[in-house]
């Protein structure tokens, strides 16, 4: 409590110094009010700091302890600055962002502030191109900074290094900037997903060699359906340059064109982690696949953008490999079952060909009463369909077909002699066969 | 073709050879045909396993794909 009329004292008689030097303007004198701990001296401070100088007159030549050796603003400014940023190590600060804006060429300049205080800051480009978002007005960040003096103003500036939110602002407006963005150009949009492969020759995967991920996918598939090839294209999946290097991973898939589908992800891990999937050239490069493309980022709660991109998105990389291949004997099951089917219909527009047949041959006997030319005409029709008819059903039961060479059906031992050439049909193919010789059934006994 | 399309042809072969009276020429013809869709299915589903293999850039910008523990 002792200090308290010490400050006041101090305060008002740099209030007084002020006024009596700026011949009052009240602004100036509230700015100084919020630094009266770091009060001007009094106007007379040379009188007295002559009279209290500790060295012989004969010395005063150094630089600024006599007014003859005066030294310049900048001088003082610049040596100020030297020995601040000697002194003190780069620092974490909290505190508002007030006041933000960016230069053309990609610098931001702020306040940071608090109740009591404030300080000017200043982000270079090359920094702030590191940080995940500029941050919002009124916005509380903490940010590593290394003190310094903007010698131009006489101004206490942080050189910031880095800013992060104690809460998800910065990520989750990072994250909002580019969703926001991909979303108008459609990227996202569901018509733009395409089917997966019923059976994949070979399913890509871009991740890291040695995480956990491809193990899981590998073993999924070579379990599910061991025919399909898995290849691997590596890519850092997390920290510096991750990004890129999955960008590059992708468009090696791409142009190498041989896989039919992608897996994209890795096995879980924190936001920062995951965050090269946020990244727009990441979602661009997904997006940009000409196969389909499934993420398997393995983090149930944040949905990252290549998650929106994808064709498809599996929760974890064991369920993209199972969305990605078939189980191999549920695919031969489903072949064997329609083999079946095709013989059955088969069979069956055989049975229905010949009900027909029937049908017509009644409606024949029944046009009996018309001229003998049409009725003649009309048995030979039906017979001409019936003869055709026969093939198809025995075909079906794995017997063949006879033709000669022009495709004309062989119907008579006459039709050929030894020597002559003709073809056998069979359900997959014809046999191009030669007749040695020929024999007649006896017609009496059907020998 | 691939896979998948040899399969859908299949099914729409069965289909149209349960679902619809056509004339005989018609039907065996596609009963030939997905007999061959049939074999050619089948022949896929019973290839050799796959190894696991790496995408690689050579030096020339030729990618290749090489077995993984080689």
């Amino acid at each position: 409590m002792n200090s308290r009329p010490a400050r006041s004292a101090s305060r008002s008689s740099a209030a007084a110094a002020s006024e009596s030097r700026t011949a009052g303007t009240p602004n100036e004198s509230d700015a100084l009010a919020l630094f009266d701990d770091f009060a001007p001296p009094p106007v007379q401070e040379p009188a007295r700091s002559q009279g209290r100088a500790r060295r012989p007159a004969s010395q005063s030549d150094e630089p600024g302890l006599s007014p003859e050796f005066a030294i310049s603003v900048a001088t003082l400014t610049l040596a100020t600055r030297d020995i601040l940023e000697g002194a003190v190590e780069p620092l974490w600060i909290r505190g508002e962002v007030v006041g933000f804006k960016e230069h053309r060429k990609g610098h931001w300049y702020f306040t940071l502030k608090d109740a009591d205080a404030q300080i000017r800051c200043v982000m270079w480009a090359t920094d702030a191109r590191r940080a995940l978002a500029s941050p919002d007005e009124g916005m509380t960040i903490t940010a590593l900074g290394k003190l310094t003096v903007f010698p131009a103003r006489g101004e206490l500036q942080l050189r910031i290094l880095r800013i992060e939110t104690s809460g998800d602002g910065l990520w989750q407006k990072a994250f909002e900037k580019v969703r926001k963005k991909l979303e108008a150009e459609g990227l996202f949009s569901a018509e733009r997903k395409r089917p997966l492969p019923m059976l994949p020759g070979c399913v890509a995967v871009v991740t890291s060699t040695d995480g956990a991920a491809l193990h899981d996918i590998v073993s999924v598939v070579h379990r599910r359906c061991p025919i399909t090839r898995v290849v691997v294209a590596h890519a850092s999946v997390q920290g510096e340059g991750a990004a890129a290097s999955i960008v590059t991973a992708l468009h090696r898939v791409a142009r190498w064109g041989q896989a039919d589908v992608v897996i994209l992800g890795r096995g879980g891990g924190s936001r920062e982690d995951l965050w090269a999937f946020n990244d727009e050239r990441v979602v661009r490069a997904a997006a940009g696949m000409p196969i389909p493309v499934i993420s398997a980022v393995g983090h149930e709660v944040d949905v990252t953008l290549c998650d929106l991109s994808a064709d498809l998105r599996a929760a974890t990389p064991s369920a993209a490999a199972e969305a990605a291949v078939p189980r191999l004997t549920d695919l031969v099951r489903h072949i064997k079952s329609l083999g079946a089917e095709l013989r059955d219909a088969a069979v069956a527009q055989v049975e229905s060909a010949r009900e027909r047949l029937a049908d017509a041959g009644v409606a024949a006997w029944r046009a009996a009463s018309h001229p003998i030319e049409r009725r003649r005409l009309a048995l030979e029709g039906i017979a001409g369909r019936l003869h055709a008819l026969s093939p198809l059903a025995t075909l079906a039961r794995g017997y063949a077909v006879l033709t000669s060479v022009d495709g004309s059906p062989l119907t008579s031992v006459e039709s050929v002699t030894a020597g002559d050439a003709f073809v056998a049909r069979l359900p997959d193919g014809r046999i191009h066969a030669r007749t040695e010789r020929t024999e007649s059934l006896d017609k009496e006994t059907g020998e | 073709m691939s896979f998948e399309k040899k399969v859908q042809r299949l099914e729409e072969i069965v289909r149209a050879l349960e679902s619809k009276d056509m004339s005989l020429d018609k039907g065996l013809k596609l009963f030939e045909e997905g007999i061959a869709c049939l074999r050619d299915a089948s022949t896929e589903l019973t290839k050799a396993e796959a190894a696991v293999q790496v995408l690689r850039e050579r030096t020339d910008g030729i990618l290749e794909a090489t077995d993984l523990r080689a």
